[in-house]
Parts: C-alpha cells; structure tokens; sequence
C-alpha cells in the first residue's frame, strides 16, 4: 500500500492551482478516492496540486435565491452548516449519509462530482436539485447544469485544465419536502442504490416532483418517468408505489457481488417508494 | 520486622480492568512495525496474479539496478529451506512440498515468487513493480465441488485427482440406529470460507548477528516457541541460537497460529544480507495470502424417534483445504467430527471427510476452528428435525441433552466431556427472552404479516487443547513465578496472549495466591529468552492451561515460602497467607518482600533448601475442557428488502470459573461479532479461475459497531473438573454459539412461506430471493 | 462477468464489417490503444493505456479476430497484463441491417485478475460498459467519417 514517487503542490490560489494543472498537475481534493487509488498502484499522477488551501473554494453562501458551495467544502461542513440545513435540507442530509465520519471530515463535494463515481451520494441529489456547477479554467468561466455536466461513470464534462468551483442549489421552496434514502453496501458504505427525492403540493396534489437516482447503473439519472406518475397525485401508498414502479425500466442495471442487475432494480424500486413517501410526508 | 499486610479481598472473579490497556490506548505498546534497528532494510514480496500458472522466467535485473536494492531472492535460491510445515499428521494425508518462494509453478493468487530486499520500504516497493515474471497460465479450480467433480483440472499434477485424504470416524451402531429411526432428516449445510482480518496484519523482522551466529526472528505469533523451533528446523540453524520474540500483536483470532512462509523468508534474507531486515504485509496481502476459516460443504443426515428423541448421525464433510497445508489446515475438519453430537446424549455417529486441494489459499484455524462448523450442523438439523416433527425447539432439545448426572459423559466421537449442566443455560435464557411471551409475539405479529423470528442454539464446545497424545506438538503449557529480592513477583508463562488479557487474569490468580497486590505482578511472555517453552495462544487454553500450569507453580513456590518463613521465624506453626508468614504460637509475621530478601542473601537456609525463591511447572492437562451455553435472537425481515434486523441478542454462556467477568465480556462480545460477522455478511468470494474477488475491507463486510445489536451477556458457572482452577476458556464460544442462533431465527421467520434451510451469510438478496418463492 | 449490448453504426454490414476487422480503426478505437502490430493471421499485440477518471493502468497483450463470418459475425479476443492486473474479454459480434446501417449486437465475457478484481469489484461492470461505449463511439465516429 505504497504509493508511486509524485511531487506535492500545495498552491493558496485558484490562479496558482490552475497554472500547475496546466502543466500537467493531478488536482488533490479530500483524497478520499485519489489516495486509496494511488496507494494500491491504480492510479501514480507525477505531480500532485493539493486543493486544501485554496481558502477561496471553500465555503457557503447564499447568492440571490441561490446556494453557493466552494468545491472544496468537505461534507462536514455540508452536512452541519445551518444555512444549507435550513435552505438545501435534501443536500445537508445527502452529504451526511456519505461514507463515515473519517471520510466527511477530509472529502469534498468538488471532488466527489469531479471523481463521477457511479455509486456516490451526491448526484442523485444534485440531479432532483437541478443543480449547477460553475467550472473556471484559465481561459475564463462556465457554467454547466450538473446534468449535462455528469457524462457517464468516472466521466464529466470537465476538460484538460479546468477546475470545479464551486457547486450551485437552489434555495428550497417553502414547503417543499425532501429524503435521501440509501440502501448501503455494508462493507464500504457505498450506495448499492441510493434516491433522492423532493415533493412540492398545492392544494393536496403533488404539484412538483424531482428524482434522482444514483448506484443503479453506470451514471446517476432523473427519474423523469417516475416525476410524471407522481404529478397530480395525492401520494397516496398506492400512487406512490406505481410511480416507483417503472424506475428501473430501461435502465441497464449494474451487477456485482453485492446486488444482481434484478435485485438492484427491485431495490431501487423500494428506496424510491421510501424516498417519495418521506418527501411527501415532509411536504407542507 | 513484623508488619502485617492486609489483603482485603480476593481478586479472581472480580471485574478488574486490564494492565495491558494503558500502553495500548496510549499508543506506546511495540507493534512490529514500530520495531527499528539500526541498518535496517525493508522488503517487498512480489507475487502471482494466477491462481494456477508455470514459471517460465524471472527477470530480477531492472530491480537490481534501482538504487537503494540489495537484492532480490526467488525460489531458485530459497528451495533449500525447510518446506512451510504441516503438524497435522492423518493416515494418507497427502503433503505437497511447500517452499516457501515458488520454484517453478504458482498454485494460488498471492503465492511468493520473489522478494525484494531494499533499504527502504518505499524502494523496495518500487523495485518489486519492476520485477517480470512469465508466467504459462494454467486452469484453475476454486470451489471444493467442482475440484472432486471428475475433469477438473489438477491443483497438484503429482497426484491424480484433488483429494488430499479421507478421513472415517463411526461410533455405535449407525446402521441399526439408522434402520430403525422412524424419521431422518437431511440437509446440506455450508460454512462459507471467511477471512480473519486482525486489524494488525502479518508481520516479521528478523535480525540475524554475524558474530554470535544467532538469528532473532520478532513476529505477529499466538505460538512463539513452536515458531522457533520449526523455523530453526527450516533453516537448518541450532534451536539454542535461534530467539523468537513476540511484540504486542494487533489480534491473531486463529490466523497467527502457524509458521508461514514468509517468517523463514524474512530469515534466509536477514542471514544472506547480514542485516536485519522487516517486512509488513499489506491488507491486500493479508486478504490473499493469511489463511482462511472455515470453507465446509457438509451433508447431514439426522436420525430420530417421533417423540424428538435423536438416536443417529451421519456427516459428509467437503473440506475446502486450499492449495496447501499449513500448520493445521488438515486437522480442522476432524475436529468438527469431534463435536458433531452437541450436547446430546446419542452415541451413533457416523463422519467422512474428503479434504479438497483448491486453487486458494489454504484454511486453517479461525476462532473455532471446526467447532462453529460442528455446532452450525448440529444446532441447524435439531431445528430441521423440530419442524419436521412439529415439536417447539427449545423441547427437542431439552429432552435430548445429557443431564449432569451423566458425566463426565462419553461420546460416540471418543470424548470424554467434563461437566454440564445444558438445561441451566437455555432455561435462565429462555427466561430472560419470556420464551412464552415471544411465541405469542410471534403469532400476533405473523398476523399482521410481519416476519419475526425467534431463533435458539444450545451449543458445546472443546477447548483449552489439550491432552499432549491427542495433539500435534504437545498440549501442555508451563509457568515460571519468581519473586525478587524486594518482595515483587514476575510471572513467565508460555502461552502467548494477544488481546485475551492474560497479563491481568493471571496477575490476578498470584496476587490471590501469594497474597500481594495487583500491581505487585508482572506476567511476562512471547520472547523465547525469557519465558521458558510453551504452546502459546489459540483454542481458549491461555488461562485453561496456562492458569493451571502457573497455580501449581505457585504452589511450589508457598511450599519454599513456608519453608523460609518458618526458618527466619525459629517455628514450625507457620502459615502463609495475606503476604505474610506468620508463626501462630507468637503472631509474629515476616513478609514476602523479607523472606525473598532472606532467600537470596542466603545467610541461613532452611533444611534441604537452595537460595532464591522461583519455581516452575509444566502442566499436562488430563483432558480438554468443555464450555457449553444457549443463546437465543430475535430477529425480524425487512419484506421489502430481506434485511434482517436482530432485535434482541442473549447469550448465556458456561466457561466454568470466571476469573474476571469483565474480559469474559469482552470474548462474548468480540466472539458474537465474527460469528455474527459470518451468518449475516462475511463471504471469501472466488471467482472460477481462483480470482479473490472480495479483496479489501470495501468488498468484505466485517460488522461495524452500528451493525451489531446489543448482546444481553449472562452466565452460569459449572466448574470444570479438569483443573484446580475450575475454568474451561471462553475466547471461541460466542462464536460457536453465534451462527447457528441467527440462522434458526431468520428461517424461524420464513417458515410460514416453506423456508426450511439457507446457508451463511444471510444476504438481503438471499432472503428476498426466497421471499419471492425463488430459490436462494 | 457476462457482458453484452448493442450499437447502431450509420453505415451498411459490410462497411461496419470492414472497419470492426482494421487494425487501425481498432487501434483508435480501443480506448487509450497506444498500437496495435500485426503478429500474425488476425492477431495483433496491443499497448494500451487504460484511463478512467484517476484510474490509469498499462496494459501489454494480444488483440485476436477469430470464426469470422462475413459479413455476419465474428469473434473478438482482446488479452493484456500490467501491473494493476491483467483482463481477458472475449466477445461475439453479430452485425444485422437496421433502419439503414448496421446494428451491431455483442455478447461476451471479461475475466479480470489482480488488483483490479480484488479491489474495482464493484466497478467492473459498469467500467466495462463504458470501456466499449466509448469503443463504438469512436467507431461509431470513423464509420460516419467514411460514409
């Protein structure tokens, strides 16, 4: 469990850190994927450019009906930061489900949807949220909805040089209710599927309705089936059951030692109805 | 000089926390990586990918040219060296030589093909990535069936099928039992490969001075004299100049009682390079290359009347051995044998083993070791004939138990148990439970059509190993008791605690003895130069054999007490007792700390007596002992997903005497965590051509603490009448009792949807499958 | 692992044939394919640097075409070892006409050994897939190329 030789960049600037990155720098977030990686030999970057003292990608702000989060902020932060509680309650709670507590203290929300890994957290989350990312190379700025950002596993739209700066939610409607639920794969932790789930209602209808689901297959995805039966309804068991129902269809389930393609479906068909109904139920 | 000490009470039995605890929690205790010498080199052992390949080439020379190598060995230059030993010995066993570098072929992933000796680990590491190795990849087998199914490929050419022996055991008369049972019962029932996972992994520095021509060899051991004197067999040294010193050792849970090969290795390297030289495995290596428990295919057949009474059984055992033997991996099995009856009265057993080569790492023992295999069968087919027959299963088996007027009580399998009482155990747990109450609790809740089960396992186990005829090197153990000249007292012992406390239980039996403080003994053990020969740790006999060994030590030493006590006080009528000798007639006392001081000045000695004040003794026990217990979980099945949920967990468990409850508490827990471990989530998982596909703690689920249920841990106390001591070893039975429990409990649960049997572990999937009418 | 799936090519069977046969169309295809040389009748040894994410592993092998049945079928044996382990994926490809190309239909096995199965367990499958959607994209790109 030795890493390869690398050289260590520790830079305190976004400009600094993007000028190493140009030259071929591997960006080092949390580490929490990296190191693993680069210790059992998968992965020897030359160069490592350490993240953690960019005092600018760290943090969270609200900016006009907007959540602002630096990609450098770890899911502690996330998870106990009372702004996000009060105004991104489906995130702060994403993020407290993530790994153990060794691991919320060093990952960072950056390199978690840098990393794209098909069994995260935060996706399905940032997928209901429609979420956005801003991403800064030297050549300037863009903004991506996290959709169109996140490609397929271990693929995003980032391109060579470019960082991810900071992550961008909305400020929740009043009213709306929210739920992660995530069915863990006990010896790591990871989601073996996991369901993100936000529910508005007007006038005892369900009026609004985002899913996202992530650990089911090769990349994270809407539900957008699912949101469809749900509008209209009541959320009653029985209407939340059908809507559940069809999450799978069509979807190229992944198969492991941990969970077949068949039984990964039926649990994704469970954690969504489970993740509906505590939305619903949260819903004013 | 009279002064009375007062000791107010006695320690053994009392809830004493641990003297090992404060150097382990703060971090000072020495771990064999934390051992460091000066020119100390590192290596790296390099290994196959393959679980079945030839050897065509080694190319060594890029790794050479790094700077900072030293060397680099393969098998070529290790294949003198004494073959990695098997101790176990059965008829026709067949023994594959073991070398401990392969020489020209590969017979599991993970097998040693080189090392590589560097001046720094991060060198060494790098050096062994540019080692190539050709390899001719050859078919491989993994699962035990398919290896004595006809065509599977050959793990070892030499012979002509996969089959390392056989092995009969028969007791009574199974064949008449058999005839005239009105009912029989069969079931093929699993004991998954598991991977021990102490949370330190293997390690070794071995030292070797030029001068002295004397090689020190420091390792994560449970039997640091065995390991001397078989590592000095292997590399052809004298056993006077070979020390083996055994550090503190992060957890052995079985998987550190043996002589592996890189122990030897680490010797041949520290004696070609005249350097000391350590190697720390990874958990990638430990995964791969440290044995594995269990690994059995077992058919059961049971044999009853229709009244529950259980007269016959026969056992089929497919042991899964691995590609070769290690210290035990053979004689596992056969202790499953042994134990297959339980705690039940029938004599007429009938087992056969078929030992398998497979292209994996060996087996060996694990906390256990063949007993949680045994009780899982045994308790498991109980159950089965209890559905059968429709009989409630805590009745089947309180009328089938042996009653305690019985022993000491012969089995068919040519034990003799101490003494049990198995009605206590399972009547005070089913009293804690409300055994009547859960049952009606049962019946509301199927109602509602909620899956509840309640599951019990009446287990017996043998420990504390054992008569030296009926084990493989001697199963005595010895203690050495010295007091200095102020009075202190050092115990040696040789066995090899690593995390079962001995330092303080023992501390505990001579402090009582000897009437002095607890903080007035040292116990000393796992360095050969300053214990004298021991067996070591494992089997729950530390304090079942060792403790014996060190009370009659301790006798002889209060014999010499007395003798110096009466000398220095001019009497015959003295007593020794509180730390002091005191003469009866006067009331004068001389302590021990003056008698000590006496023994070695030596001025006057007492008639027939040399100077100092030591004794040792080595204790051949009579038999093994046997603990016994029930415990009994509540468990319930998530529908929807097949999760099971232990809503409640009580262990009562009988060890005999308890010296200190509080670190009887701590087996019970750790022990109900890895049997729980491998009934609920713990799987070695092969692929077809030997791949280990759950190889890092992210595939392999030991439980976390979130994932245990609170152990409600009681006990009865049968003193065992094996030892003066009364004790019979707890450290496996939470464990053996563990497994079969929960099981019965889930499909205690399922039974309503015709589920009569599922093997370990119990897998959401598992049970979803079957809660939709599938198979499992 | 079983793997299988399906693609569709803007191109006739017999053009998607041609071009699942060229060693260089697959040498830019295969993804990180360093090169791919001729060793004899349809074998070819392969470097290939596999990325995904920060994952990054050299594999050394053989690339083997096998029972070709134009312009139907035919096998694909792809082999390679490195240090993080070593892969053998075997696969039939079955190439039918469809709404104007080709789709092509694969069904297969990938045996991974080493670090790589000990350790990317989980990963493997849905690493698999999109080692060969990247695979037919690329193809996919040449063929429209060559239309």
């Amino acid at each position: 469990m030795i890493a390869e030789n690398f050289d260590y960049s520790a830079p305190n600037t976004v400009e600094e850190a993007l000028q190493l990155i140009a030259k071929g720098g591997k960006v080092l977030a949390g580490g929490m994927s990296l190191v693993p990686l680069m210790k059992l030999r998968l992965a020897a970057p030359e160069h490592l450019v350490d993240l953690g003292r960019v005092a600018a990608l760290n943090g969270i702000t609200e900016d006009k009906g907007s959540i602002v989060i630096g990609s450098m902020t770890t899911h502690h932060q996330l998870e106990s930061s009372a702004l996000l509680r009060a105004s991104c309650p489906l995130l702060a709670e994403t993020a407290s489900l993530i790994g153990d507590v060794q691991v919320r203290n060093m990952g960072t929300i950056g390199g978690s949807v840098a990393h794209a890994d098909p069994a995260a957290d935060y996706p399905a989350a940032l997928l209901a949220l429609e979420a956005k990312v801003r991403l800064v190379k030297s050549s300037g700025d863009r903004t991506l909805a996290f959709s169109d950002f996140l490609i397929d596993s271990f693929t995003t739209a980032l391109e060579e040089g470019e960082l991810v700066r900071e992550v961008v939610v909305p400020v929740e409607t009043a009213g709306t209710g929210v739920s992660y639920q995530k069915m863990l794969q006990p010896a790591s932790g990871f989601a073996i599927v996991g369901v993100a789930a936000r529910i508005r209602k007007t006038a005892g209808k369900i009026s609004f309705a985002r899913i996202g689901v992530t650990g089911l297959s090769s990349c994270a995805f809407r539900a957008a089936a699912v949101e469809k039966l749900l509008e209209g309804t009541s959320g009653s068991e029985e209407e939340i059951g059908k809507a559940a129902a069809v999450v799978a269809d069509g979807v190229d389930a992944n198969s492991d030692i941990h969970a077949s393609s068949n039984y990964r479906s039926q649990m994704a068909r469970v954690y969504t109805a489970r993740a509906i109904q505590a939305a619903v139920s949260r819903a004013a | 000089m009279a002064t009375t000490i007062t000791k107010p009470e006695t320690l053994v039995g009392k809830r004493i926390r641990r003297k090992e605890d404060p150097r382990l929690i703060t971090g000072t205790a020495t771990y064999v990586d934390d051992i460091q010498m000066p020119g100390m080199h590192h290596a790296c052992i390099v290994r196959s990918p393959h679980a079945a390949a030839r050897i065509k080439g080694i190319h060594v020379k890029a790794a050479l040219e790094l700077p900072g190598v030293t060397a680099v060995f393969t098998g070529a230059d290790t294949k003198d060296v004494g073959p990695v030993p098997c101790g176990a010995s059965l008829p026709g066993l067949r023994v594959p030589h073991h070398h401990i570098l392969a020489v020209d072929r590969v017979y599991f992933v993970g097998h040693p093909v080189a090392v590589v000796v560097a001046t720094d680990r991060y060198i060494a590491r790098d050096a062994a990535d540019r080692i190539e190795v050709d390899y001719e990849v050859l078919p491989a087998v993994a699962d035990p069936e398919k290896a004595i199914a006809a065509g599977a490929p050959a793990v070892h050419p030499e012979w002509p099928d996969n089959v390392a022996f056989h092995f009969h055991q028969e007791g009574g008369e199974v064949d008449k039992a058999f005839a005239e049972a009105e009912v029989v019962v069969k079931e093929r029932i699993t004991s998954q490969r598991l991977i021990p996972t102490s949370i330190e992994t293997r390690g070794v520095v071995a030292d070797w001075n030029t001068g002295d021509k004397s090689l020190t060899i420091y390792s994560s051991s449970q039997i640091p004299h065995l390991l001397r004197t078989l590592l000095a067999m292997m590399l052809g040294l004298p056993e006077h100049h070979t020390r083996v010193v055994v550090p503190e050792v992060g957890g052995g849970f079985g998987s550190k009682l043996n002589v592996y090969a890189e122990e030897a290795l680490m010797g041949f390297v520290a004696m070609k390079i005249g350097k000391p030289v350590k190697w720390i495995e990874s958990r990638r290596e430990n995964y791969l290359c440290t044995i594995h428990g269990r690994g059995h295919v077992d058919y059961f057949e049971l044999a009853a009347r229709k009244d529950g009474t259980m007269v016959g059984l026969k056992l089929k055992l497919i042991q899964d051995l691995g590609a070769y033997h290690q210290l035990l991996t053979p004689a596992i099995p056969t202790l499953s044998v042994l134990m297959m009856p339980g705690l039940y009265r029938f004599k007429n057993i009938r087992a056969d083993i078929a030992g398998v080569f497979t292209n994996c790492v060996p087996t060996d023992a694990y906390r256990g070791a063949g007993r949680p295999e045994a009780t899982h069968g045994i308790e498991r087919m109980v159950d089965i004939l209890a559905a059968e027959l429709k009989m409630d299963p805590a009745e089947i088996r309180l009328k089938n138990f042996i009653q305690p007027e019985e022993f000491p009580f012969s089995t068919g399998t040519g034990l003799i148990y101490d003494s049990g009482n198995y009605d206590l155990p399972l009547k005070k747990a089913m009293e804690i439970v409300d055994y009547k109450g859960l049952r009606k609790q049962q019946n509301d809740s199927r109602k509602q059509g909620r899956l509840m089960g309640v599951g019990i396992s009446s287990y017996g186990e043998i420990c504390a190993f054992g008569p030296s005829p009926a084990t493989p090197a001697g199963g005595w153990e010895c203690a050495t008791v010295r007091v200095d000249p102020q009075g202190k007292v050092t115990v040696g012992t040789g066995a090899s605690p690593h995390g079962q406390g001995e330092e303080t239980t023992f501390a505990q039996i001579a402090a009582d003895e000897l009437g002095v403080d607890l903080d007035d003994v040292l116990v000393v053990h796992g360095d050969t130069a300053v214990v004298p020969y021991g067996i070591g740790t494992f089997g729950s006999r530390g304090t079942a054999v060792g403790g014996p060994a060190l009370y009659y030590a301790l006798q002889k030493l209060k014999e010499k007490i007395t003798k110096f006590g009466a000398m220095l006080l001019d009497s015959e009528s003295v007593s020794y007792s509180g730390g002091c000798c005191t003469c009866s007639k006067t009331g004068k006392s001389v302590t021990l700390g003056e008698i000590a001081g006496a023994s070695y000045r030596a001025m006057k000695l007492p008639e027939g007596e040399a100077p100092g004040l030591e004794a040792t003794y080595f204790w051949e026990p009579p038999n093994f002992t046997f603990p016994f217990g029930a415990h009994v979980a509540v468990t319930e099945i998530d529908r929807e997903t097949g999760k099971v949920k232990v809503a409640r967990y009580v262990a009562v468990d009988d060890c005999g005497r308890i010296v200190n409850p509080l670190l009887v508490d701590g087996q019970v827990h750790g022990g109900v965590a890895q049997g729980l471990g491998q009934a609920l989530y713990e799987q070695a998982v092969y692929d077809d051509s030997g791949q280990l596909l759950s190889g890092e703690l992210t595939d392999y689920a030991i439980p976390k603490a979130t994932m245990m249920p609170w152990i409600e841990s009681h006990h009865t106390e049968t003193p065992s009448p094996v030892n003066p001591l009364g004790v019979k070893g707890v450290g496996e039975a939470g464990t053996i009792g563990c497994s079969p429990a929960l099981v019965n409990s889930v499909v205690d649960a399922l039974s309503p949807l015709g589920v009569r049997h599922i093997d370990m572990p119990l897998t959401p999937e598992k049970i979803w499958n079957l809660l939709q009418g599938g198979q499992q | 692992m079983k793997i299988s799936g399906s693609y569709q090519m803007a191109c006739s069977p017999e053009q998607a044939y041609a071009l699942l046969q060229d060693p260089e169309a697959l040498a830019r295809c295969m993804p990180g394919c360093e090169s791919l040389d001729r060793i004899g009748e349809n074998e070819y040894a392969m470097k290939m640097k596999m990325a995904l994410a920060a994952f990054s592993g050299l594999f050394e092998g053989k690339v083997r075409i096998a029972d070709t049945k134009p312009p139907q079928s035919f096998r694909l044996i792809v082999e390679g070892s490195g240090r993080v382990g070593f892969m053998k994926g075997e696969g039939l490809l079955n190439l039918s006409a469809q709404n104007g190309g080709t789709e092509v239909a694969y069904e297969g096995d990938v045996h991974v050994g080493g670090t790589i199965a000990a350790v990317g367990q989980r990963l493997l499958d849905s690493t698999a897939k999109v080692m060969i959607k990247r695979f037919f994209d690329k193809l996919g790109e040449g063929a429209s190329a060559r239309a």
